[in-house]
């Protein structure tokens, strides 16, 4: 698997991508290109761009997402463009998009997703799927249902939602030639590739065990029988208006962790809106019955669970077989809280990530003269298998995690 | 059940123990529960301590985390302020500074949004040199409804304004609303020299609030901006005056060289006339003393005494002239470069010994005192031999000449480098100051009592001066009137 990665921070749209594509080519030094994926912060988000890049690369399938700041190797770059194209003999890719999410039914939309993407992979192995989806969308957890729907609910799934500068204003979503803004894009990748998936978010929880007596999709409406709102309440001693004022703030910093039988970590949910009868509007579903907790999250706990991720991600590599055939490039797809909880030790989880991907190589001779590339993206919310065995592998929407994908041939 | 009741009626006193058994037993669950109860109530008041803990516990944590945040932001907030001094003071080009400072600048000192606007007197509008966060339309609305006066007068008056400080509500509203933010601050920037202007930044952000701190920040930016601002103009303004005094010399040198030009060509139609014209005195000049010479041999016819005295004078005279004629012969030869000098080693002392005996007479007629020095370090000379002898007649010649009777004259040789000095010394009757600059031209004579009585043609220092030169050494003379001179030459050692 050849990888090429091109960056630019340049203001000018055209010139940015040109800049972006020139590096990615001469890096990749293939003419066939299997799938190009294209990272950008929102400023850079317009038809204009996708036409130019069709233009360029007319035949290749792309995908890709708004970001606040793209992650390149152990380095965030904030108001900049990134193309990264691969190319391989033995992989085979299957892109696809639906749009218009919200103005119907969230998991048809996954559903559609799904049935698209299979149509191109009749008879070959499927390996994994990735999605990207609109970050501001609140049944992120229907559209995925939807999706495992037609490919297989443990089928691996990885994906990320797009976001924007912390405004939570619009995110955009890149398919072939079109500019999505309410869409979801997904990849299917297959033929004889292999991949290894982890996430952890290193929130812990904090106070006492509550239930969820009450909640329908992702609206939160009664906690231990008294309205949601009540357990940010009593917590933080806020009226209403004043935790509507903090929400994103308090969210991002305290979500509610909903526990699972079996697993290391609670599954965090971040609060969009508060309804004026106290219901939470979640990002992804919280199930009635559930127990809860309010989670804490700190910049030690934060990094401490990147580390583990990583080693988890590294733990599924073999020893048997070269590096070189194992990772070609890692993806991580970082949660936008994390990076408001870091702020400025953001770039030190990227640089641990790094460095836990090099220490981990099992034969340290190889990869010793140049890094792995990794790339990245800042999400407003991440999709990722569960790992106790009770799960099956099945997918769930997570807040505030870092998802690591690593991918070779 | 019969069983026991048959023998509970057999033995009544086996109930009665029964009953107690089972009483106590109660009483002893009883307490348990209560226990137990109490247990409950216990773990539940200790998990709501423990609950009342974390709201404790949160609610530092939040407090905590917002100060850490400040914290963080205003240590970005300062290295983005850093990394643009840095960045924008070595620019020296004023269009350049604004494009070094980066959108991520701003953001970091905690805005999305900014504009910086310089004042266009002779256009009397804004022009914006900055914009962080505005498309085109929103721009030219907002320089459109720019309220220009007020703008001038914050200027004028060095003022600064922001949603932090400002008292005056109507007037921030009016802000917003222009720059569509809900936090700003404007402050202007007041370079010493050319065109003055303001910064803008602003906030979206409802839920950010502005602090004296991020004032103090901008006030500081545009401080920084102004004094590079003057810098690059001072720059551009000591630029543009080196570029007018280079233009200048260039000019100058240019006439300088044109007017050089001119006088080597004049200098060198001088040499060729003068070549030319020698030769062909040459000629009748031979005949005439040819012909003075028949004369005076008198084998034509004896000749009467006056005719035999004027014939003298011509033929005196024409040796004159033929001498004249040679110099100047010479001197153009060697300016053309058509005399090359036959350079080898000759030992100093056996040529001056030499010149001098040629000179002794005179020398011995004016009883002139002769010394003659020579270091130990100088005993030979790269020399043309004949060349040289003509220096040191020439120089000799003029000492003589110059130094009343029982003068003294005196030769002094010495090593100087690769290079040897020799200085002739008299005790003449010096040359005038104003006359010194002019010896060692052509036909320059020194307007003095002896040279108006001795004929000269003007041409022996000036000859002199060019064997000296041609031989790469240099001639000077220092003198004092009623005293006398030195005439110093150098010539090279053999190496």
């Amino acid at each position: 698997m050849d990888i090429g990665i091109g960056i630019s921070q340049q203001k000018n749209i055209t010139s940015a991508l040109e800049e972006a594509l020139w590096q990615a080519k001469a890096q990749l030094g293939k003419e066939k290109i299997n799938i190009a994926f294209l990272f950008s912060c929102p400023e850079f988000a317009s038809p204009s761009l996708l036409k130019t890049l069709h233009l360029y690369l007319p035949h290749t399938p792309l995908v890709g997402a708004s970001t606040l700041a793209v992650i390149f190797n152990s380095h965030i770059y904030r108001h900049s463009l990134a193309l990264c194209l691969i190319h391989s003999e033995n992989l085979k890719v299957s892109v696809a998009a639906v749009k218009d999410i919200q103005k119907r039914n969230a998991f048809l939309a996954g559903e559609e997703l799904g049935t698209k993407l299979l149509q191109d992979f009749k008879f070959e192995r499927r390996d994994f799927a990735m999605v990207f989806s609109n970050g501001l969308l609140e049944e992120s957890s229907s559209l995925i249902r939807g999706l495992q729907d037609r490919l297989g609910t443990s089928f691996p799934l990885v994906g990320a939602c797009a976001s924007d500068n912390l405004r939570f204003k619009e995110t955009y979503l890149y398919f072939n030639d079109e500019l999505l803004t309410d869409g979801a894009v997904g990849i299917l990748f297959g033929g004889k590739i292999i991949f290894n998936l982890s996430s952890r978010h290193g929130w812990k929880p904090l106070g006492k065990i509550r239930r969820i007596t009450q909640s329908k999709g992702n609206i939160l409406i009664k906690i231990d029988d008294r309205p949601a709102v009540s357990l940010y309440e009593d917590y933080f001693a806020r009226d209403l208006p004043s935790l509507k004022k903090d929400l994103k703030y308090l969210s991002t910093l305290y979500p509610i962790g909903i526990y699972l039988e079996g697993e290391e970590e609670y599954l965090l949910r971040n609060i969009l809106y508060i309804e004026d009868d106290g219901s939470l509007i979640c990002q992804g579903d919280v199930p009635q019955d559930s127990t809860i907790r309010l989670m804490i999250g700190t910049k030690e706990s934060c990094l401490s669970a990147t580390q583990q991720a990583t080693e988890e991600l590294m733990r599924g590599i073999s020893t048997s077989v070269s590096i070189k055939k194992q990772i070609n490039i890692v993806f991580i797809f970082d949660s936008a809280s994390r990076y408001v909880l870091l702020r400025r030790s953001a770039e030190e989880e990227l640089k641990l990530v790094q460095n836990t991907v090099q220490k981990n190589i099992p034969n340290k001779l190889e990869y010793s003269d140049s890094n792995i590339p990794i790339i990245g993206l800042y999400t407003y919310g991440e999709q990722a298998p569960l790992k106790a065995l009770y799960y099956m592998g099945k997918s769930h929407f997570h807040n505030q995690s870092i998802v690591l994908t690593t991918i070779g041939d | 059940m019969q069983n026991l009741l048959n023998l509970y009626q057999l033995s009544p006193f086996l109930l009665i123990l029964t009953v107690i058994g089972l009483t106590v037993m109660l009483i002893f669950k009883m307490k348990k529960i209560e226990e137990l109860n109490s247990y409950v109530a216990h773990l539940k008041r200790s998990l709501d301590e423990i609950d009342e803990q974390a709201k404790l516990i949160l609610r530092t944590d939040i407090e905590l985390n917002k100060i850490q945040e400040e914290l963080d932001r205003k240590i970005i907030a300062l290295y983005a302020l850093q990394r643009i001094s840095r960045e924008i003071s070595t620019t020296i080009d004023e269009s350049e500074i604004f494009a070094h400072i980066k959108d991520s600048h701003i953001e970091d000192m905690g805005f999305e949004k900014a504009l910086i606007f310089l004042w266009n007197e002779k256009k009397k509008k804004f022009t914006e040199v900055f914009n962080l966060g505005y498309n085109p339309q929103e721009l030219e609305s907002i320089i459109e409804d720019l309220d220009n006066d007020f703008y001038l007068k914050i200027m004028e008056t060095n003022q600064t304004i922001s949603s932090f400080s400002c008292s005056d509500e109507q007037l921030k509203e009016k802000i917003k609303n222009l720059f569509k933010v809900n936090s700003f601050v404007i402050t202007p920037l007041l370079p010493k020299e050319g065109n003055r202007g303001f910064v803008f930044v602003g906030r979206e952000a409802m839920d950010t609030m502005l602090t004296a701190g991020n004032e103090e920040l901008i006030i500081i930016f545009a401080n920084q901006l102004s004094q590079t601002l003057d810098n690059a103009r001072l720059f551009e303004k000591t630029w543009q005056a080196q570029q007018e005094l280079e233009r200048k010399v260039e000019e100058r040198t240019l006439q300088l060289s044109r007017a050089l030009e001119e006088i080597k060509m004049i200098s060198k139609r001088k040499s060729d006339f003068v070549s030319a014209v020698s030769h062909e005195l040459r000629t009748p000049l031979t005949s005439i003393k040819g012909y003075a010479s028949i004369l005076l041999s008198e084998k034509l016819g004896q000749l009467p005494p006056a005719v035999k005295e004027r014939l003298d004078k011509i033929n005196r005279h024409s040796d004159e002239l033929a001498q004249l004629v040679n110099n100047l012969l010479d001197i153009s030869r060697i300016e053309s470069g058509k005399i090359s000098m036959k350079l080898e080693p000759l030992n100093l002392k056996e040529i001056i010994e030499e010149v001098v005996d040629l000179m002794n007479v005179q020398l011995k007629e004016k009883e002139i005192e002769f010394k003659f020095e020579l270091s130990a370090d100088v005993e030979y000379v790269l020399a043309d031999r004949q060349q040289l002898e003509r220096v040191f007649i020439n120089l000799l010649g003029n000492a003589i000449k110059f130094t009343p009777a029982k003068g003294k004259i005196s030769i002094r040789a010495s090593s100087l480098d690769n290079l040897c000095q020799i200085d002739i010394t008299d005790t003449g009757i010096g040359i005038p100051q104003e006359s010194l600059g002019a010896i060692f031209d052509e036909f320059y004579r020194v307007d003095n009592p002896i040279n108006q009585k001795v004929k000269g043609t003007g041409l022996g220092l000036s000859l002199v001066k060019r064997i000296v030169e041609a031989h790469g050494g240099s001639i000077w003379v220092r003198s004092k009137l009623n005293e006398g001179s030195t005439f110093s030459f150098t010539i090279p050692k053999p190496k």
